[in-house]
């Protein structure tokens, strides 16, 4: 395996142009740009801009993705024309979208309305700072980044309300409330579920959970944890059968009624983001990360960049999931989605804590065998 | 959160038309409801008292974009009878046809916006595309997709293309399996049930007393339907069965609409066989000349010259795809009729709002009003 | 039901102010009827009939006269009634069926805005298909399809 990393290129990146730019200038300049400080800060901007590009560029594949399996779904082919198979799409939207004007409606509040979609986008973006992709894509190898990945990703109904408060439009209101409430009753389950994977790996450092599934990952063991994850996973990114935010049938777009041109497309990439975070963070948790089972040929896995491929296989399949939940499920309603939220997400996670429990305590579980290491 | 109102409409998703329904909501109940209709009044009666009588039938199939041929029919069994005219029997089961093809047509969009009205995402190509199939159907024998033209005073305008019978039953037998699948897809959800089971509760004498008729009547445990309560053009002479549910809520409306559409494809059976077996004309021979006939009569030249302008009044009955509509047509003698009067089945069922709306959540609203299946075309004229 | 057999019901309870029970084809009768019996004569229709079902309710402008018809249904006998009356044309008015009937009411609505027939107590007589504020009675004769007219039309919502 090499020992290229992410932070490696960009860093080398960064003394190769300021080395360039250094050798074309006099000596106290050339100091100045070859400075070592100079030198990391312009790596990490660098590095900044590789993540930002390569989370935006998933992001777009992903709506792709998401487009092309509801179309087969459907019984039709989806997006077709643009690119190869429809694949340049989403960019030509994307790019309709970025010409369209801004509109704000007029009693809507300029601060909130402004604001709250921009923080929205930062906020879900900010979370593939601390997401391991693979050995070298490792820039979250931070001992908490776990609990730092969902703080920042629960930081979305603030925002969310905020902007549809200050939208002053009765339904963006009411899909803010309905947001509100779902994200906050979501929240304590799917975090439960989390506290469940923390006491078998031992770690709420992501790269050490992903490690510590090298001998069996943790979607069998923890299965209800799994379960419960999915589910609050689901409500937390709004999607069907719990999109009652943005319910079009009742409530036009929720939230985000308002919005339009790029405003909206704010929305609609913060929207996937958080979806792709929450696929990443599945696969983290609960399918091995970027390492695979032993019984895999190692040609398989020690190509270059092996870890990305078979990281965002997993991703794009656990994504396909949430779109064939969203193929096939009616629409749940608030006080349905509340009840289930409270009255049964919470007990089923609060059991899987416990079966978490009696894991590390017993240390073995059939068929998948036993691990010395496992636990603190 | 205290009392507001707010406007469902007339650009709404849930409204599936343009009309406005007004709610007024404590948080997510509903306390009052007030629907607003005319966003799509044309004057439909008012312009017929200015047109020929067969130009009117333009004019009918605007009246409900789904289920134009059912209106068609409508107006031109009240015509005939204010008229004095008669069809002959090939045109009155090829009138059937059209209706039963109607029914399947509307009810597979309701399907489709209902499903979509409770967030099932995939339902919704399904039955637009097998209602697709029917649209093919009728655009083979009428030309048109949506806006018809088809029926005449006195007939209809063309006989069926080579063929079509056969193409028809290919359809029927596809479709016979697709409703297996549709099923599964709503029945055969938890969700589906906890978002329909007793929602929209609107019971047998509440239905009575505001009018309430069709789908959503007979999901009321009243097996009324005029097809066999007061039978008009051949459909004494088909074997069928009145579809209908105790429930009263939305999933028995749902049950009921899917037992029509199979009761429909029995119903198409039957007519297509008997339309193989007797060919004939498809237009009454003699008709007055300001009908504009389609062609002289051998021998009867004399006759469509002479202004010939019996009086009368016509009154019919269809049961259409949303329920009982009729229609009112007084003839004083002259080229135009003197007045139309046409009753909607979806304005009534829209008029008792408040009794199956009010008590429920704004959530439920699109299934509910989903399951009424409001056409605002027919409801506005 | 015959039309022998409805006014055997109605006329011991009207007298006079039935005028005359027609035969209607495709129907069990036309019932004609002074406008100031409507009162009386719907509950009868309704209860003593069996006409629970009101279907419809319509103007015609006949230019001297106006005349209200009311089609009404039995579940028991299968059977539509036309219940009909004339109004003066310079005194459109009759009771609402409403009472009897609650599917009346947007028939009312509808035949008030469009043919201008006042309904006396209906208890929510408010424009339907027109907006409000409309003040032309498009079904009438007088209101000419091809002279156009300068409206000034109220929105609804402000």
């Amino acid at each position: 395996m090499s020992t290229i990393t992410l932070y490696s290129v960009a860093y080398g990146l960064a003394s190769l142009l300021l080395g360039a730019l250094g050798s074309i200038l006099p000596g106290a300049a050339r100091a100045a740009v070859t400075n070592v400080d100079v030198v990391t800060g312009l790596g990490v901007l660098i590095f900044a801009a590789i993540l930002l590009a390569a989370s935006m560029l998933n992001t777009i594949v992903l709506i792709w993705w998401e487009r092309k399996l509801l179309g087969r779904f459907m019984d039709r082919r989806g997006a077709m024309h643009v690119g190869y198979a429809g694949l340049l799409q989403n960019f030509a939207d994307g790019f309709k979208l970025f010409r369209k004007d801004t509109v704000k409606p007029r009693e809507a509040d300029a601060l909130g309305f402004f604001t709250g979609p921009a923080a929205y986008m930062v906020t879900s973006m900010i979370i593939f700072g601390v997401l391991p992709i693979s050995t070298g894509w490792n820039s979250g190898a931070l001992p908490l980044s776990l609990l730092l990945a969902l703080a920042i990703f629960s930081f979305a109904p603030l925002f969310i309300f905020v902007s549809a408060w200050s939208s002053n439009n009765k339904y963006s209101l009411m899909g803010g409330m309905r947001s509100a409430a779902q994200m906050i009753a979501y929240e304590v389950p799917l975090l439960l579920a989390v506290v469940a994977v923390v006491i078998v790996s031992g770690s709420f450092s992501l790269t050490t959970i992903v490690y510590e599934q090298q001998n069996y990952w943790y979607w069998g063991p923890l299965f209800v944890a799994l379960i419960v994850f999915v589910a609050a996973m689901l409500a937390e990114m709004e999607r069907i059968p719990f999109d009652l935010p943005e319910a079009e049938a009742e409530l036009v777009e929720g939230w985000n009624t308002e919005y339009g041109g790029m405003l909206f497309a704010f929305f609609m990439l913060a929207d996937y983001l958080r979806a792709l975070v929450g696929s990443i963070l599945v696969v983290l948790l609960f399918l091995g990360g970027w390492t695979m089972p032993s019984w895999v040929p190692s040609a398989a896995t020690s190509f270059p960049l092996a870890g990305i491929f078979w990281f965002m296989l997993k991703t794009y399949l656990v994504f396909g999931v949430f779109v064939w939940i969203r193929a096939s499920l009616p629409r749940v309603r608030t006080d349905q989605l509340l009840r289930v939220g409270w009255n049964r997400m919470i007990p089923l996670s609060l059991l899987a804590v416990f079966l978490a429990a009696v894991l590390v305590t017993v240390k073995c579980v059939w068929p998948f065998g036993c691990v010395p290491s496992m636990g603190v | 959160m205290s009392e507001m109102w707010i406007n469902m409409g007339p650009q709404h998703p849930m409204t599936h038309g343009l009309w406005n329904l007004r709610v007024k909501i404590d948080g997510e109940m509903i306390l009052d409801v007030d629907p607003e209709m005319g966003y799509l009044h044309r004057g439909i009666e008012k312009i017929s008292e200015d047109r020929h009588y067969n130009e009117v039938i333009t004019l009918m199939d605007r009246c409900c974009y789904v289920a134009g041929l059912a209106w068609e029919h409508l107006y031109i069994i009240a015509s005939e009878e204010a008229l004095h005219l008669e069809a002959p029997e090939r045109a009155l089961y090829l009138r059937v046809l059209c209706e039963e093809f109607q029914r399947l047509a509307s009810h597979l969009m309701w399907y489709a916006a209902f499903v979509q009205d409770i967030g099932l995402m995939s339902p919704f190509l399904y039955g637009m595309r097998d209602r697709d199939l029917i649209l093919d159907l009728l655009q083979s024998y009428t030309g048109a997709r949506m806006t018809y033209e088809y029926m005449r005073v006195g007939g209809v305008r063309s006989d069926l293309p080579p063929g079509f019978t056969d193409r028809t039953r290919k359809v029927l037998d596809w479709l016979n399996a697709r409703f297996v699948e549709y099923d599964q897809l709503c029945l055969g959800s938890d969700i589906f049930h906890k978002r329909c089971d007793g929602l929209g509760i609107l019971k047998a004498n509440d239905c009575v007393a505001h009018g309430v008729t069709g789908p959503m009547l007979r999901s009321a445990g009243v097996p009324r339907d005029l097809r066999r309560d007061r039978p008009y053009a051949v459909y004494d002479q088909l074997e069928f069965d009145i579809a209908h549910a105790d429930t009263a809520d939305v999933t028995g409306r749902y049950l009921v609409r899917m037992e029509e559409m199979r009761q429909s494809l029995r119903i198409l059976r039957q007519v297509v066989d008997w339309l193989d077996r007797h060919p004939g004309p498809v237009m009454a021979d003699q008709l007055p000349r300001w009908l504009g006939a389609p062609y002289a009569p051998v021998g009867n030249e004399g006759y469509l010259l002479k202004r010939h302008y019996p009086k009368g009044l016509g009154f019919s009955a269809v049961e259409e795809p949303h329920g009982e509509a009729q229609a009112y047509v007084v003839n004083e003698g002259g080229e135009h009729p003197y007045r139309v009067k046409f009753r909607s089945p979806v304005f009534a069922n829209i008029s008792a709002a408040r009794q199956y709306l009010i008590g429920y959540r704004v959530a439920d609203i699109p299934p509910i009003m989903g399951s009424v299946d409001v056409c605002v075309g027919e409801v506005d004229r | 039901m015959q039309p022998d057999d409805v006014s055997r019901v109605l006329a011991p309870a009207l007298g006079p102010k039935l005028l005359a029970v027609e035969p209607f084809a495709g129907m069990a009768g036309r019932v004609r009827f002074e406008r100031g019996a409507a009162l009386e004569l719907f509950p009868r229709v309704r209860d003593d009939l069996g006409f629970r079902h009101l279907s419809m309710v319509g103007g015609i402008d006949w230019v001297d006269h106006r005349e209200v018809f009311y089609v009404v249904w039995s579940d028991a006998a299968h059977q539509y009634l036309l219940l009909s009356t004339d109004v003066p044309a310079d005194n459109p008015r009759v009771e609402t069926a409403s009472g009897v009937w609650p599917s009346a009411n947007w028939h009312e609505r509808e035949t008030w805005e469009l043919v201008g027939i006042e309904f006396d107590n209906h208890p929510d007589l408010r424009h339907l298909l027109t907006p409000d504020g409309y003040e032309f009675r498009p079904l009438l004769r007088s209101f000419k399809l091809h002279e156009p007219e300068e409206l000034e039309v109220k929105t609804r919502h402000v």
